[in-house]
């Protein structure tokens, strides 16, 4: 059959099968509404369904916009912006109170916060892609290259975290939110990239991974196709977590005052808070606790979105999703 | 002729250990109401075996479930379930309590579930799954594991060297008689099996259905097995029930179910089901398939499949008929009409005779075996200081040709190596040793860039392809269909249009019977049911014009109904790609069934070896090889008086593939060895029968001439496992 006659005899008998089915030839408009149809917007109303990811995806929203217009609302406070230790719903100057020297403390949260989110999206996302790619390749191409990766792994894994984390800080005083994000990931990811190699290994041995590997297809198409997909959930719960583990770790060292106190950030509020003996006093109660209120915020809201994006990758879900499109499509027709 | 509804009672009601009324099985469910059991009535009589058959979905499980009132929520049972004890009092089971039903279950009616292979815990030894058993029955320990000793004994098993193991160490064989074993301790009348032998091999299956009929016998036991397979419940079984639709539509005792069934789905089952005996053509699948229990057909449930079907059936429900035989009743109006229109293909045998298909096979082999070998090293060591590392010969030695247009049929028990075989002619195994030639070019070779040829490796890898045996898992479950199939074409075939590689999918689709196929593309596999899956597969297999498929266990996981249907497509696909298939089976009949139709082979494989090859009529009707024939002779036959003979093995497991036995490795188990045969291994060769097919090769031997060594050495018995000899 690798003879050409030959081939070509079957493409006829092929296309003979195929005589008499022409689906309808789709334009390049249509092309992009069905992606933006399947990939955006099915996702996200299968996603808005559920009570925790409406929650979740309107707690992060309200701090991405106090990350991003915040700043330019909230004018920057300065010493002896406002009387010294003026608690919190006083006055409608400083509706949050002030801090020892006058700073207003919702300037300080709100100017915190795209450091803060920077800091976040650097540290998370660096964290789980490399603990996502270095996991799925050992995971699935296994000799020599699965022994590399997992010897750097178990390096990275086995270095004390925090130690490490003080000496980069020592060394390199970062100062982009960006690079401090990334530092504090520096040997997280290592946990994640174990776990998801052992899932990996799991999920290959299934059928349908083999059968793409006799089509012969593509490395990253098996990783991203036939992988990934059922890993998802697991990742994004990861992601969420990693978020967390930033938001945790740069408040823990800014607190410490390891890190240099080159923005503002809730760790160095809480360190002055500290400072001030707030954590003893209960009328500086309030300097402390809206710290303490932001963090655990918006840790829950991303608790709660990687709660909910769990129904995207679930292929019941989305199966039921259709057939109630279909059927109220009908509907409108009638 | 008499028209009684419902109850099936004749004899009087002593003899009736479990009478059950209208019993239903429903849960309430968002689209309505499913019914997975109708209005069912039925009487067990006392130390009876019943078979209850029916194709997946058809409510069989839920009947067994019912009888011991263990529906999981939120399903409900309604109608009456009695159970009339030996003493003369009578049980209402489903008005029991959590603590009176607990007692009832396992002390009167015990169960072996389906996949009960997996019901162990893992970190227990066999040994404590008894005593946890007797404890929560507040039963003697130290009498109860005497009992367990006897009654592991009697399934075939060393019960010392099992009542120490971990599950894990035992084979699926064993821990299915542990099993039976243990549904057996606490002294039962009744035995509900549900499918307990559709994960084992044949061989196993009709050994643990000898082992029943025993125990039957000797604990006056009331057998209830159910099952999907005909053939298997008709050797064993004194009455067969026939379920369709959430209702019996046929019950009887087997002879008279076999040979005069009178309902039509009952023939057409019959008919669908592959033997070796069955002349080829004969075999024809059931059209359509079996109702969602949310949308039961009005009147008769079976009207839309049924060639008999007129308006009556279609707007009016069937009584129960009385046939000629007291005991045989069937659902059916035309009853009479079936027996004449609707002949049955397993009266017409060919015994005997073998009709010699001749293929379309080339000249040239398309792959070749060359003395390959697959070896595992099994490393159980700690840093290669402790303990030694075994190795495991899966495949060992085997030389081999697969034509164009060719068939080669693998049958062997679990773990003889078959699948292992096929993987590496397909290169998805490297071997340990030896060559797998595709075309001509040794294909690791050229992988890793030592051969000379021109021929890519992504080529070759592109002409091999697999249709794995779990539906369950052959289709990612993230993606549509039309992905799943469109993503090979859109990566090889990128100059193709959208519109094109969509109309080819469809074709395909439609072709294996997927229609609408445009509304199948959009599903996901879950929305599919097995037999469809495997569609998808083949289809997904065949986009990339492959020169061979390894189709490994592809049909076994299937209805049994279903089968046939599947492989015919398979054959028909064949005519058409021009593609060659490895067909992995342990079941001979199968195996038959998809080579014989197109002149292919069958090859015999024990413990790493090929055993016997030939001709597929040939290898079946004049087996040469002991294996062949204790397989043969584990294929189910539809006839109920038929193969009564004594199992011919000295053995029942399959011996460690670590250790192989040395010499000839079947001697552990042949019923022909003798002491040469332990010590030299008898080589693949012609037979010498002068029958003039010389394709047939066999190692062993019984087939040399008198003056052979093997004729002049001591017959061996069986001193390593004496249960086998009483």
């Amino acid at each position: 059959m690798s003879t050409p006659e030959a081939t070509s005899e079957q493409d006829e008998t092929l296309e003979s099968l195929f005589e008499g089915y022409t689906p309808e030839e789709q334009t390049l408009l249509d092309k992009i509404q069905t992606f933006l149809y399947e990939s955006v917007y099915s996702p996200f109303l299968i996603m808005w369904v559920d009570w925790r990811t409406r929650v979740g995806l309107m707690i992060l929203l309200g701090f991405v916009l106090m990350g991003t217009v915040g700043p330019r609302v909230v004018e920057r406070t300065y010493v002896n912006h406002g009387p010294y230790t003026q608690p919190w719903f006083q006055s409608m100057d400083h509706p949050l109170g002030t801090d020892r020297i006058g700073h207003d403390i919702l300037s300080l949260t709100v100017h915190a916060t795209p450091a803060m989110l920077e800091m976040v999206a650097g540290g998370a996302i660096f964290a789980v892609v490399v603990a996502t790619l270095v996991g799925t390749v050992s995971g699935y191409t296994g000799g020599k290259i699965d022994f590399v990766l997992t010897t750097f792994t178990d390096i990275a894994l086995n270095i004390p975290g925090l130690p490490l984390i003080i000496v980069l800080a020592a060394i390199f005083e970062p100062e982009r939110a960006f690079l401090v994000g990334i530092l504090l990931t520096i040997n997280a990811w290592a946990g994640l990239a174990r776990a998801i190699r052992s899932q990996v290994l799991t999920i290959r041995q299934e059928a349908y991974v083999e059968a793409s590997f006799t089509l012969d297809m593509p490395l990253s198409y098996i990783v991203r196709r036939d992988i990934l997909p059922n890993l998802m959930p697991y990742i994004l719960m990861n992601l969420m977590e990693m978020a967390r583990h930033v938001i945790f770790a740069s408040v823990a060292l800014y607190f410490l005052g390891i890190l240099p106190f080159t923005t503002h950030n809730w760790g160095i509020m809480l360190n002055e808070a500290y400072q001030h003996q707030a954590h003893t006093r209960l009328d500086l109660f309030y300097w402390m606790a809206v710290p303490i209120i932001v963090i655990g915020l918006i840790s829950v809201g991303l608790i709660l979105v990687a709660q909910g994006m769990d129904r995207v990758f679930n292929p019941r879900v989305r199966a039921r999703f259709d057939q109630s499109k279909e059927t109220s499509t009908e509907v409108d027709n009638v | 002729m008499a028209v009684t509804e419902s109850s099936y009672s004749t004899g009087s009601s002593e003899d009736v250990i479990i009478e059950t009324h209208d019993v239903s099985v429903y849960f309430e469910m968002d689209r309505g109401t499913s019914k997975v059991l109708d209005d069912v009535s039925l009487d067990i009589y006392r130390e009876e075996i019943l078979g209850i058959v029916g194709e997946s979905g058809s409510g069989k499980s839920m009947f067994a479930s019912a009888l011991l009132d263990a529906v999981v929520a939120p399903g409900k049972t309604s109608g009456d379930i009695l159970y009339h004890d030996a003493d003369g009092s009578t049980i209402d089971v489903l008005s029991l309590n959590q603590e009176e039903l607990r007692a009832f279950r396992w002390e009167k009616v015990s169960m072996v579930f389906q996949g009960a292979m997996d019901s162990f815990n893992p970190t227990l030894r066999i040994k404590g799954h008894f005593i946890e058993t007797l404890k929560a029955h507040d039963f003697d320990v130290d009498e109860g594991l005497e009992r367990a000793t006897d009654l592991l004994a009697q399934v075939y098993l060393d019960p010392d060297r099992v009542l120490s193991s971990y599950p894990h160490e035992l084979s699926g064989g064993m821990k299915q008689r542990v099993l039976i074993a243990l549904s057996l301790l606490l002294d039962p009348d009744v035995l509900v099996m549900d499918e307990p032998t559709a994960a084992l091999d044949l061989l196993m299956q009709r050994s643990i259905l000898r082992l029943l009929e025993n125990l039957q016998q000797r604990y006056d036991l009331t057998v209830l097995f159910i099952t999907h397979d005909l053939p298997l419940v008709a050797e064993l079984s004194d009455r067969v029930a026939v379920l369709y639709a959430f209702q019996f539509v046929e019950v009887g005792p087997v002879s008279e179910l076999l040979e005069r069934s009178s309902h039509p789905y009952t023939r057409a089952l019959l008919n669908a089901v592959p033997t070796l005996q069955t002349p080829l053509s004969d075999m024809e699948p059931i059209e359509g398939s079996s109702p969602d229990p949310i949308n039961v057909p009005t009147g008769c449930s079976y009207h839309p499949r049924c060639p008999l079907a007129d308006e009556r059936c279609i707007g009016e429900e069937p009584p129960f008929y009385a046939t000629e035989h007291d005991d045989h009743q069937t659902k059916c109006f035309h009853w009479e009409d079936a027996i004449s229109e609707i002949p049955l293909a397993h009266h017409k045998s060919t015994t005997g005779s073998s009709q010699i298909v001749e293929g379309k096979q080339s000249e040239e082999p398309v792959l070749t075996l060359d003395n390959l070998c697959v070896h595992f090293e099994n490393n159980n060591s700690f840093l290669g200081l402790f303990g030694e590392s075994q190795t495991v010969f899966a495949v060992d030695e085997i030389d081999l040709d697969l034509y164009e247009n060719d068939i080669l049929a693998i049958v062997g028990e679990s773990g003889c190596g078959k699948t292992t075989l096929g993987k590496a002619s397909i290169a998805l195994q490297r071997p340990t040793s030896g060559e797998v030639q595709y075309r001509g070019d040794d294909i690791w070779a050229v992988k890793d860039g030592r051969s000379e040829s021109d021929r890519s490796y992504s080529a070759i890898r592109r002409a091999l392809q697999i249709i794995h045996q779990d539906p369950g898992s052959s289709l990612n479950p993230n993606q549509k269909i039309l992905r799943t199939l469109e993503s090979p074409i859109k990566h090889w075939k990128s100059d193709m249009s959208q519109t094109d590689r969509r109309s080819q999918i469809y074709g395909l689709l439609e072709y294996v019977g997927l229609t609408p196929a445009e509304e199948y593309a959009q599903r996901y596999p879950h929305q599919l049911s097995g037999g469809e899956k495997q569609r998808v597969a083949l289809t997904r297999a065949l986009l990339m014009n492959p020169e061979v498929i390894l189709a490994d266990e592809a049909v076994s996981a299937l209805d049994v109904s279903l089968r046939v249907e599947m492989m015919d497509m398979m054959i028909s696909l064949q005519n058409m790609f021009d593609t060659s298939y490895i067909f992995i089976s342990h079941d001979l009949a199968n195996a038959r069934y998809f080579a014989g139709s197109v002149g292919g082979r069958i090859a015999v494989m024990y413990l790493g070896e090929i055993v016997e090859i030939g001709p597929a009529e040939e290898v079946i009707q004049n087996p040469k090889h002991p294996y062949t024939k204790v397989l043969k002779w584990s294929t189910a036959e539809l006839d109920s008086d038929a193969s009564q003979e004594e199992l011919p093995l000295r053995n029942i497991d399959i011996p460690d593939p670590v250790n192989p036995p040395s010499g000839c490795r079947f001697h552990t188990r042949c019923p022909e060895a003798r002491t040469e045969c332990r010590v030299n291994s008898p080589k693949l060769e012609a037979t010498d029968d002068g029958d003039g097919i010389e394709a047939h090769q066999v190692a062993c031997f019984l087939d040399k001439p008198r003056d052979h060594p093997y004729w002049s050495s001591d017959q061996l018995v069986s001193e390593d496992n004496p249960t086998l000899v009483e």
